[in-house]
């Protein structure tokens, strides 16, 4: 007993700090550090201000991510805009009107930032920065979301993701980059994605293809919507050989492998001009009275503009529209029935 | 070593509390642990409030023991002040058993202390209190500019990094061409 004792008061002497004089923030190790750098908020910019005392604490606060549940990146011709939100909240909001000292900002929220969502909204001038598109660190977010993005730059950028990606949407016009967008791994893998207002008529049979090729997983989606005929024609010509059955609606073709079909599936909602189609890895063991009927479900997942209208036309009043009725502020339907108020109920 | 005994758990072994009318086992006497630091003077500390501490947990954890055993051999933790043990003593004797505030308001505000019971607390492997002295170092320097910081942290600008460094190396060199000077002089 007693030669336990001692074995352990000379560990624990043996194990004792070094003396330390005038102990300071230098003197911490870096494990302490990191734990002190994550009580410290990045709203309250100090996190930003230790980052630039000196290289070896800017080393250490860059080595710390952040979990952001949204992030909006957006650029015009005179400023970049970020909008970070922590549980919801806006955190952040910088303007920059140098787009350089922007970037710099950018790369660094880029680099430490874990998203859930992350929107982006460039046009040309950080878009163009080939710094940018060259530069070796990669994003990590969960979902991915180019909104009023120049087509060209959506490639670059996917690339630049971490793995990991569940959703991507691309809500802006791609033309004829759709073969690269394929061949990157990212969307190879992702469980959802969309493109809105495709110009062409090849998506559905070259995603389809890409499917069949990669072997994709049951429940992968892919959704566009397009202006004009021509995708669902294609799709049946280019799958001839392939299709298990077919309606107006839907097209069911098989895959390489015998556990898994595509369903292709069509949908409109009146008034508008789009046509709008779903693609998904389902099991070939999946009845036909199993297919969601609900078109408008999956489009409005996609277009929110189409939720929204098609929620106003369901207005009650909505056709007797007159030019003095208003949207408010939050983009609500008001109409003005004179009472000095604007209201929806009326 | 001095055996000066402090702190509020220095009175004799637990007292047997009164037992509830319908307990059927007896309570067991809580045991107790010695600990010093650099001043030697010698804390009496229960197991109880020992817990909180992952490095002394670990080590006492299924030891058997007596009191004059544990008396006799203090652990000593030679480099941590003896102010700065007597925190952590206190702050375990405090919060033994109970569940953590969310915030602990109690810490040293003075820098030197704060940093020197952070390394105390990191080293005893206290997670709560750790937690609590790593805010409060944050808190520091909350809303201060990078030059603020530098300042009160006393963190080195790069160029003065860079600048040390370059002396401790023209340092290092001269010793060097010394040592070899010396020894061709005794070679001779």
């Amino acid at each position: 007993m007693a030669s336990d004792l001692e074995n352990i008061t000379g560990k624990a002497a043996k194990l004792s700090i070094e003396p330390i004089y005038d102990t300071n923030w230098s003197d911490m190790p870096d494990d302490i550090k990191l734990e002190c750098i994550e009580q410290m908020e990045l709203k309250e910019i100090f996190r930003m201000s230790l980052r630039c005392t000196a290289k070896a604490e800017r080393s250490l606060v860059d080595s710390q991510k952040i979990k952001f549940t949204d992030g909006i990146l957006c650029t015009n011709d005179e400023c970049l805009v970020f909008i970070l939100y922590h549980n919801k909240k806006s955190i952040v909001t910088k303007h920059s009107k140098d787009v350089t000292d922007g970037y710099e900002s950018m790369k660094h929220i880029m680099k430490i930032g874990v998203f859930e969502k992350l929107i982006i909204a460039f046009t040309n001038p950080l878009a163009n920065n080939v710094q940018f598109m060259t530069d070796e660190g990669l994003f990590t977010a969960r979902n991915i979301e180019f909104n009023a993005w120049h087509s060209d730059k959506v490639i670059p950028v996917l690339r630049k993701m971490k793995n990991g990606v569940e959703s991507i949407k691309i809500n802006s016009t791609l033309s004829e980059e759709l073969d690269q967008i394929l061949a990157l791994s990212h969307v190879q893998n992702v469980p959802y994605w969309h493109i809105q207002h495709y110009e062409q008529t090849d998506s559905l049979y070259m995603v389809a293809q890409m499917w069949i090729d990669t072997n994709s997983k049951i429940g992968s989606v892919f959704q566009v919507s397009v202006f004009g005929d021509g995708s669902f024609e294609e799709f049946l010509k280019h799958f001839d050989d392939r299709i298990l059955s077919k309606s107006e609606k839907r097209v069911r073709i098989r895959t390489n492998n015998s556990d898994r079909h595509i369903l292709m599936e069509f949908g409109t909602i009146q008034d508008f001009i789009y046509q709008y189609f779903r693609l998904m890895v389902i099991s070939a063991e999946m009845e036909e009275s199993e297919y969601d009927d609900n078109c408008k479900e999956w489009i409005f997942k996609m277009d929110q503009d189409v939720r929204y209208v098609n929620e106003l036309l369901n207005i009650e009043g909505y056709d007797e529209y007159d030019d003095s009725d208003e949207f408010d502020e939050l983009g609500n339907y008001r109409r003005n029935d004179n009472d000095g108020y604007w209201d929806s109920d009326d | 070593m001095s055996s000066t005994e402090q702190g509020t758990s220095s009175a004799a072994p637990a007292e047997p509390t009164t037992a509830p009318e319908s307990a059927a086992a007896p309570e067991v006497p809580e045991s107790f642990y010695y600990v010093h630091g650099k001043d030697k003077v010698v804390h009496k500390v229960s197991a109880g409030a020992l817990q909180h501490s992952a490095l002394i947990h670990g080590m006492i954890s299924n030891l058997g023991y007596t009191e004059e055993q544990a008396k006799a051999n203090p652990f000593p933790f030679e480099n941590i002040d003896g102010d700065i043990l007597q925190m952590v003593v206190d702050w375990c004797n405090q919060h033994k058993g109970k569940p953590t505030p969310p915030e602990d308001t109690n810490l040293p505000k003075q820098k030197e202390k704060l940093f020197d019971l952070v390394l105390a607390v990191n080293y005893l492997e206290i997670k709560e209190l750790l937690t609590y002295c790593c805010k409060q170092v944050a808190m520091m320097v909350k809303g201060k500019s990078p030059e603020e910081i530098r300042e009160i942290w006393m963190i080195p600008t790069d160029a003065e990094d860079e600048a040390a460094e370059k002396e401790a190396k023209k340092r290092a060199g001269k010793e060097a061409a010394g040592e070899t000077a010396a020894a061709a002089g005794d070679a001779k």
